[in-house]
This record gives structure tokens, C-alpha cells and sequence, in this order.
């Protein structure tokens, strides 16, 4: 219980901070405490897909559920950490650049990073067997996360984009005021926690779940 | 306001999450 009202009062504090300690960017103005969300998830959304590509290995090599619902369960956060990111992008893209959607590169590649995933979770809902759903999907997300650098960090900086990159850019050094800085790493480690806090809740559901069917079938 | 939204936000969530894990708990003892 410590460790939760401990993550509750972290995020409270830096996003107090990053509102009332922290400075606006002259061009973004206010619209600059959208990033302490957006960028959050957007790496969070990173660690999830990660998690989720890690335990289908480990389900391929080990075929325990146990590895296949971290697997289920991390690609389901990731899609909702995902999404949080794509609307926070979208309303901020709506204050600096006119539009809610403009088709940019990066609005683009993670429009199909969208997709992708939820494939991953159509296929998941398609198949019955449980051996043969949590193959089939380890296989489809080990392959899928081969596109998430690919469509979250290359494919933006390959062609022009309407997105600044301050922190991972071709200069080497992060472009950002260092308060700005400290507010966002520390609430992308609030978001980490809350992931695998979200994570842990989620596995322990599927495991119920399991039992649950395991009792069904043999009543039946 | 925004702040004060967002951390209204936040704290229904967490208060939502942790009665979810406390119903998680129950159902495992059984």
C-alpha cells in the first residue's frame, strides 16, 4: 500500500510542478503542459510493446501461459498508453498546427503502429485454443516490434516532419529547459510504474480467468 | 483548472484501480 499512495503522490507532485514550477515554451505557450502527458505515454507505450515482444519470446522458448498473458496484458496497456499519446498529440496538433490531423509522418506512423496492434489483439480475440492463440500471438508480436522503432523513432526522422524533436535529435544534446526535463523524466517513471502496476492487476485477472475455465470444462 | 482537472483525473483512477485490485484479491482468495 506505501508503494501505491507513493506513485500517487510522486505523479501529484511533478505534475504540480511541471504546471506551476516549470517553464512555458515561448512558441508553445501554455499548450507546453500537454507534453507532460504526451511524452510519458509515448515512451511508456515503447516499454509496454518491449514487455509484451519480451514475454512471446520467452512464451515461444518456455510455452507458459504465464509469459502469454505479460504478453496479452502489455500489448493491451500499450495500445491504451498508445492511444493517450496519439490524443494528446492530436489536441496539441490542433493548437500549434491547426488541425486535430494532418497526416504528418509522425502522426502517420503511429496511426498504423495503432493498427498493428490492434491486429494483434483481433487475432487474440479470433482463436479459440488457448495453446494455439497464445503461439500464433507470440509470433505476430515478436514480428510486430520489429516496427515499433521503426515506426516511433526512424521513419518520423526519415522524411520532414512538423514535430519537434528536442530531446532525441541529430544535435546531441536535449534542446529543452532542464525543469521541463526533470518534470517529464519523472513522471515517465511515474507512468513506468503505473504500467506495471496496471500490468500486474491485469496478469493476475487472466490467471483468474483460466482458473475460471479450468473449472467450467471440468464440471462439464 | 487544467492542473486541477488533471489531478481530479488521476485521482479517480487511482481510487478506481485500487478497488479493482482489491476486488482482484477477494476473488482470489476464493
Amino acid at each position: 500500500m506505501i508503494a501505491r499512495v507513493a506513485l500517487f503522490v510522486w505523479i501529484v507532485a511533478w505534475l504540480a510542478l511541471g504546471f506551476l514550477w516549470a517553464p512555458l515554451v515561448p512558441v508553445l505557450d501554455a499548450t507546453t503542459r500537454v507534453f507532460y502527458f504526451h511524452f510519458p505515454a509515448a515512451m511508456v507505450t515503447c516499454i509496454a510493446l518491449a514487455w509484451s515482444m519480451l514475454h512471446s519470446a520467452l512464451y515461444l522458448k518456455r510455452r507458459d501461459f504465464v509469459h502469454d498473458d505479460h504478453a496479452a496484458a502489455s500489448a493491451e496497456l500499450g495500445l491504451l498508453f498508445c492511444l493517450v499519446a496519439t490524443i494528446s498529440g492530436s489536441l496539441w496538433a490542433k493548437a500549434m498546427w491547426g488541425a486535430y490531423w494532418n497526416w504528418d509522418p509522425r502522426e502517420t506512423s503511429i496511426f498504423f503502429l495503432l493498427l498493428i496492434y490492434s491486429a494483434y489483439l483481433a487475432l487474440r480475440g479470433s482463436i479459440d485454443d488457448p495453446a494455439r492463440r497464445a503461439r500464433l500471438s507470440a509470433i505476430y508480436s515478436c514480428i510486430a516490434f520489429v516496427t515499433v522503432p521503426l515506426l516511433i523513432f526512424i521513419v518520423p526522422r526519415i522524411y520532414f516532419s512538423l514535430h519537434p524533436d528536442p530531446l532525441f535529435n541529430t544535435r546531441g544534446k536535449p534542446d529543452m529547459d532542464g525543469r521541463i526535463m526533470a518534470c517529464a523524466g519523472a513522471l515517465v517513471l511515474g507512468f513506468t510504474a503505473l504500467f506495471f502496476w496496471l500490468l500486474s492487476l491485469r496478469v493476475r485477472l487472466g490467471r483468474l480467468e483460466r482458473r475460471r475455465e479450468l473449472a467450467l470444462e471440468t464440471r462439464v | 483548472m487544467v492542473l486541477g482537472v488533471a489531478l481530479l483525473v488521476w485521482g479517480l483512477l487511482f481510487v478506481y484501480v485500487l478497488r479493482l485490485e482489491r476486488r482482484i484479491r477477494d476473488l482470489e482468495k476464493r
